[in-house]
């Protein structure tokens, strides 16, 4: 008897395992189809022909016919090319100092506005608010006007400081208050991503640590801050990814420019790349700091 | 989730005491309160530079000539000239533009949340030997700038026939694609790997096949990130207006934000000049700029302060802090 069913049992479960395995498979891709589909057409094309014309000439305009030149766009853009180095390293310049600013300055808005208060509803709104006003014309418009002098920047020295700082010193300040004022009307996102990592974090932890003595310094760096990593990986992306593409990075202006008005199609595509690799070194660096950090913890 | 509600309200009520710093736990009460004010000068200055763009804006944008030329009036204009923003409806030929923008972005956003949620499951659901590089991929389609390829996609468009419609700018969406698609199916993602599997399992038990299971159960529990989805996507698909601008040509099917330059260059026109004299003399066109870039905004404005609240817990329990 007990044989028998072993036997029938065995055979059954078999096929069936195999079933299961094909059922899993056919249901990722069920899933995951439109995104497949979304990546063929949209998005592995573009980046195939991108980084195609990138190595290559354009032959004839008509019927876009490519000729492979090899380094040669790169070789020009990256030698003999007299503005794109020297907007490039601005551009590196400002997202190297930025986005580190962007970062913490939204961390600590979002620690501000983390605990209960009162007006929370009111904080929240009024830094989200430059995130509704968007990052296109209508935030461009609006700098604008205060370059003019019209309305004054945002954050302004107080003149008593100014007469106290004496003039250099005092427009130093004041070129730093303008990134700033700058940086935190482009940070609205990254405050509410933050804040989300914030209240993610159970406070069991936090009541843990205070049984044991900790203090809030202490605290904030043992828990707050590690719990908020894939956070602040998360904003850095975001971050470069936004100023990357805002319609005041000159660079990207540049890259336009070469492509629709000149037609440098090539040229166009390498600056692209040159740029990309930039952004992705920078991600891939932040990335495994953060991995090597958390793998150290766990040890 | 009910469980997650009542544990975050209990720490809530907790963490009232630890507000201040710990050096402060014993000091006077004096000493809190000169904290507690000091900490609220710090956060309302902070506010008052988030909101000095919006309130110049609005300002501006109701001031008079007048009161645009005196240098005293800088927050309260001497009288409020509405007429500002009907010009600017006008200019703007708002109406019109108004329900291209709608379209983009609603269909957009629909877009997004259909296929974003859909791919956002499949990738937090299932572990097989490709999920991690193809989820690399998504980081990576969110790393690659539209910029960088708009060329090759341009030629693609034109080859379909795609160009001068809104499809470059809506069918992406609905492949998890379009203007930060990729982020919105990792807000996705993050969310259902919170959610237990119990759930899923008992509706499999039951005899509920995947896609059911998917829509009936899981979609409506994920009301919070699809909340959050809608709002971002539809704020960034209304206030962009790069790719608009590259794909659309034909004057009449311009979005919002790309009527703005335009406005813009008329004002600084000579036919600027005409313009006003008609609305009675000389003017700056800073009133009229700012009345025309609100309208713009206003909409969004509109849908958050709606939305607001419930935006706001949405990115709170959007869980994207687990990873």
């Amino acid at each position: 008897m007990t044989i028998k069913t072993k036997k029938t049992g065995t055979a059954m479960v078999k096929p069936r395992r195999l079933s299961l395995g094909r059922k899993h498979t056919l249901e990722v891709l069920i899933f995951l189809s439109p995104w497949i589909i979304g990546t063929c057409v949209f998005f592995l094309n573009a980046i195939i022909s991108s980084v195609r014309l990138s190595f290559s000439n354009i032959a004839q305009l008509k019927g876009f016919v490519m000729e492979w030149a090899g380094l040669e766009n790169y070789e020009y853009i990256l030698a003999y090319d007299i503005n794109f180095m020297p907007i490039f390293m601005t551009v590196v310049k400002d997202t190297l100092i930025n986005t580190p600013l962007t970062l913490v300055f939204s961390l600590i808005i979002a620690l501000l506005i983390n605990k209960p208060m009162f007006g929370r509803g009111f904080f929240r709104t009024c830094f989200f608010i430059p995130v509704l006003l968007g990052t296109g014309y209508v935030m461009q418009q609006l700098l604008q006007i205060d370059a003019m002098g019209t309305v004054g920047v945002g954050i302004v020295l107080p003149p008593v400081l100014r007469g106290l700082l004496g003039n250099t010193i005092a427009t130093v300040v004041q070129s730093f208050l303008d990134r700033i004022t700058l940086i935190l009307w482009q940070s609205g996102v990254q405050i509410i991503l933050f804040l989300a990592g914030l209240q993610g974090i159970s406070p069991t932890l936090y009541e843990a640590a205070k049984v044991d003595g900790a203090t809030q310094w202490e605290m904030f760096w043992k828990i707050t801050l590690p719990m908020i990593s894939p956070i602040i990986l998360l904003n850095f992306v975001y971050t470069m990814v936004t100023y990357f593409t805002s319609s005041d990075n000159e660079l990207v202006g540049y890259v336009l420019d070469q492509v629709f008005v000149n037609q440098e199609f090539g040229r166009g595509a390498a600056m692209g790349w040159v740029y990309f690799g930039f952004v992705f070194l920078l991600c891939g660096i932040i990335f495994g700091a953060i991995k090597i950090s958390s793998r150290s913890r766990d040890k | 989730m009910k469980l997650n509600g009542k544990v975050r309200q209990t720490g809530i009520s907790h963490s009232r005491p630890r507000w201040s710093f710990n050096s402060l736990a014993a000091a006077s009460i004096y000493q809190r309160i000169i904290v507690r004010v000091f900490y609220y000068l710090v956060l309302c200055s902070l506010a008052f530079v988030f909101l000095y763009p919006f309130l110049t804006m609005v300002i501006t944008s109701l001031m008079s000539d007048a009161d645009l030329i005196n240098i005293t009036v800088k927050w309260i204009p001497n009288e409020v000239k509405w007429s500002n923003y009907k010009i600017a409806a006008q200019q703007l030929s708002y109406k019109r533009y108004f329900f291209n923008s709608l379209l983009i972005a609603g269909l957009s956003t629909v877009g997004h949340v259909l296929s974003c949620a859909f791919v956002g499951y499949g990738f937090a659901r299932y572990k097989f030997k490709l999920s991690g590089p193809l989820f690399a991929v998504v980081i990576l389609s969110m790393l690659v700038p539209v910029q960088t390829i708009i060329f090759p996609l341009y030629i693609q468009y034109s080859k379909m026939g795609w160009l001068d419609s809104y499809k470059p700018l809506i069918v992406p969406t609905f492949f998890g694609y379009g203007l930060n698609g990729a982020f919105f199916i990792f807000v996705f993602r993050q969310f259902f790997k919170g959610l237990p599997k119990e759930m899923e399992e008992a509706a499999r038990i039951d005899g509920c096949g995947p896609l059911r299971t998917f829509f009936r159960i899981m979609l409506p529990m994920s009301k919070s990130s699809i909340l959050v989805t809608t709002v971002l996507s539809f704020v960034w698909h209304w206030n962009d207006y790069f790719e608009p601008n590259i794909y659309i040509r034909t004057p009449g099917k311009r979005v919002l934000p790309s009527m703005l330059p335009s406005l813009y260059a008329l004002l600084n026109s000579e036919d600027a000049m005409e313009l006003v004299m008609e609305d009675g003399g000389f003017t700056f066109n800073n009133a009229m700029l700012m009345a025309g870039t609100f309208l713009v905004v206003l909409p969004v404005l509109i849908v958050y302060s709606i939305v607001q609240k419930q935006f706001m817990e949405g990115v709170e329990r959007s869980g994207i802090a687990g990873m």
